[in-house]
């Protein structure tokens, strides 16, 4: 055993020796990782401790879980972060797809360009400014949206601040800025479709509806699969950028998820340890979804995260 | 694909109604930007006669833009804004394409196990507690270094490019290895040159990245003038705290504060956040969208 590892070392020794040049070129990344990965990773023992910054932490078990999951703002916060997810993994999955089917119709390329360029761009604005175009236009007073309610002949409505609102404010905020964006995919997989299985529809008199429906439809189907798996892998990630810049005091209760309130408890009320330990558990369960949905995207398609 | 059939009839209302159903996703998309352009350029007089749907300004006046102009606070944040964008996206480019090319030759010791850990970093979050403590030990506690830093390498993107070095025919790399070219020359004369589309999505992806940080700049920064512009933006816009930008009282006159509507005041700052993205959307359609049709570009 000695020797066969020891051998392993020597021949280990020698490639660096011969390959020390590809290190230089890993070290930036692997400092990196190492330093903004790695060490908070190893950092995460604080959910295990009373941390302290002066002096040394004490070993408590698991105290903190414990705390953690007899309070029910942990409940409520877990409840709020699966409903989000679910709105935004289940209910907006079909939109691209209808989007880029939709846009695979239109025959003029103007059209069709600018319609895309426009769908595109919202996935590149910051959180900030979406929650400032979103807070503006859902303004009681000067916002669009009460203007159109106001056409309607309905009574102006503070969306920002209603409890019974605020998740569709998401959820629809969320399609203003991905619809385009998750349509992508859709439209380069439309594009590898085999052009003779539209021409012989063609001959068949098949309508454009009947075509988009039995054969543009059925070939999205690879990868609406795979897409829809690897979302899942993400459910614990409710989106904090947007949640964090659309709350407010009066809706708090119903859109706190994980991730703002593991903010709020950690650096806001600095209980590091218990923030953590919350970090810990939202980790695990991330880690055994993606790692299951990995495998699963791989089995079912061929294609996975990596 | 000779025969150009016409589309019958009923193929071509179906199509004319999915056209127009395009175009008002597309007007819902960009009125409520447009209506803040519109606000942000009319005159602070008919500020009241501006409807919430309208695109077109009442008046015209850059009143709000001159304001903004004139306030240092404003100004340094978008200074700051840029510094951080242009070093963080030179230190991403630099340490992803030469981390890809490593992980992607064939003879590189310990491969595995360095593949391994870049799956693990991908898989796992640690949460943003330890990661501040780290950043409170390693110093960088109110740095701008912090904020360009804490995401110097996408492991995605890391990925992408690892995947496109790794489609570079095996034989140009060999012919230069016969002429005597190390590694340094294969990577700069080879997969660079090679991967100028790969390279410049991933420039652009992160370079927005970095212009649109706000939350390590609030978690980080103590010191307002490192601020950089989205958290002024989140101040102001956001949190309605009006002493983000106009705070002091020394910003500008009373006059012209009396005279301005902080709705304005706001459209304008969102406005002023978005104009550099709007400045690279073209190249991003242009990279990107090649990308996605050869098919080398996957998330």
């Amino acid at each position: 055993m000695t020797t066969r590892s020891g051998q392993g070392a020597l021949a280990f020794a020698s490639s660096l020796r011969r390959e020390w040049f590809l290190f230089l070129l890993l070290a930036p990344a692997f400092v990196y990782f190492f330093v903004f990965h790695l060490w908070p990773m190893a950092g995460m023992v604080i959910a295990f401790q009373d941390f302290r910054l002066i002096g040394k932490s004490r070993f408590v078990g698991l105290k903190h879980f414990i705390v953690l999951f007899s309070s029910p703002a942990f409940y409520k916060v877990l409840t709020n972060t699966l409903i989000l997810s679910a709105m935004k993994i289940i209910l907006f999955f079909p939109l691209p797809i209808v989007f880029a089917l939709l846009v695979n119709e239109l025959r003029a390329a103007a059209l069709r360009k600018f319609t895309q360029a426009v769908a595109y761009l919202p996935h590149f604005l910051s959180w900030v400014a979406i929650a400032g175009i979103w807070i503006a236009f859902l303004s009681p007073s000067t916002g669009g949206a009460n203007q159109v309610r106001g056409i309607l002949g309905l009574p102006p409505l503070d969306f920002m601040t209603s409890k019974s609102h605020i998740r569709w404010v998401l959820f629809a905020s969320e399609t203003w800025r991905s619809l385009g964006w998750d349509s992508i995919i859709y439209l380069a997989a439309l594009m590898r479709i085999s052009p003779s299985l539209y021409e012989s529809a063609d001959m068949d008199g098949a309508s454009a509806l009947q075509k988009m429906r039995f054969i543009t439809l059925p070939e999205l189907v690879p990868t609406m699969v795979t897409v829809f798996i690897l979302n899942l892998g993400f459910f614990m990630n409710a989106g904090f950028d947007q949640v964090f810049n659309m709350m407010n005091d009066s809706v708090i209760s119903v859109i706190d998820i994980l991730d703002t309130y593991v903010y709020r408890i950690g650096l806001v009320n600095m209980q590091y340890s218990f923030s953590t330990a919350a970090s810990l558990f939202k980790g695990a369960i991330g880690l055994v979804l993606i790692l299951s949905t990995h495998v699963m995207a791989k089995r079912t398609t061929g294609k996975g995260l990596w | 694909m000779g025969n150009k059939v016409k589309s019958p009839f009923a193929d071509r209302v179906f199509r004319t109604c999915i056209g127009i159903f395009l175009l008002a996703v597309a007007a819902i998309i960009l009125v409520p930007v447009l209506n803040l352009l519109a606000l942000s350029l009319t005159d602070p007089r008919r500020v009241s006669e501006l409807s919430g749907l309208d695109v077109f300004p009442k008046g015209f006046s850059l009143i709000v833009y001159k304001v903004l102009a004139a306030n240092p606070f404003f100004m340094k944040s978008i200074l700051n804004s840029v510094f951080i964008t242009v070093a963080g996206t030179l230190i991403n480019l630099v340490a992803t394409s030469m981390a890809a090319y490593a992980l992607t030759r064939p003879n590189l010791p310990l491969k595995r196990v360095l593949m391994l850990l870049v799956i693990v970093i991908m898989v796992f979050e640690p949460g943003i507690v330890p990661e501040y403590l780290v950043v409170k030990k390693v110093g960088l506690m109110n740095s701008m270094w912090a904020v360009i830093l804490y995401k110097s390498v996408n492991v995605y993107y890391l990925i992408l490019l690892m995947r496109f070095f790794e489609e570079v025919p095996q034989s140009f790399i060999e012919a230069a290895r016969v002429d005597g070219a190390g590694h340094w020359t294969i990577l700069s004369r080879i997969m660079l040159p090679l991967s100028k589309s790969a390279l410049a999505t991933l420039g652009l992806f992160y370079g927005v990245m970095h212009w649109n940080e706000y939350f390590r700049a609030s978690i980080y920064l103590n010191d307002p003038v490192k601020y950089p512009l989205q958290l002024i933006l989140r101040q102001f816009v956001v949190l309605d705290d009006t002493a983000a930008l106009v705070g002091a009282g020394t910003l500008y006159s009373y006059d012209e504060a009396a005279r301005l509507s902080y709705a304005a005041l706001r459209a304008g700052t969102i406005i002023v956040s978005i104009i550099p993205v709007l400045m690279l959307y073209p190249l991003i359609l242009k990279y990107y969208t090649r990308g996605v049709m050869e098919g080398g570009v996957k998330e």
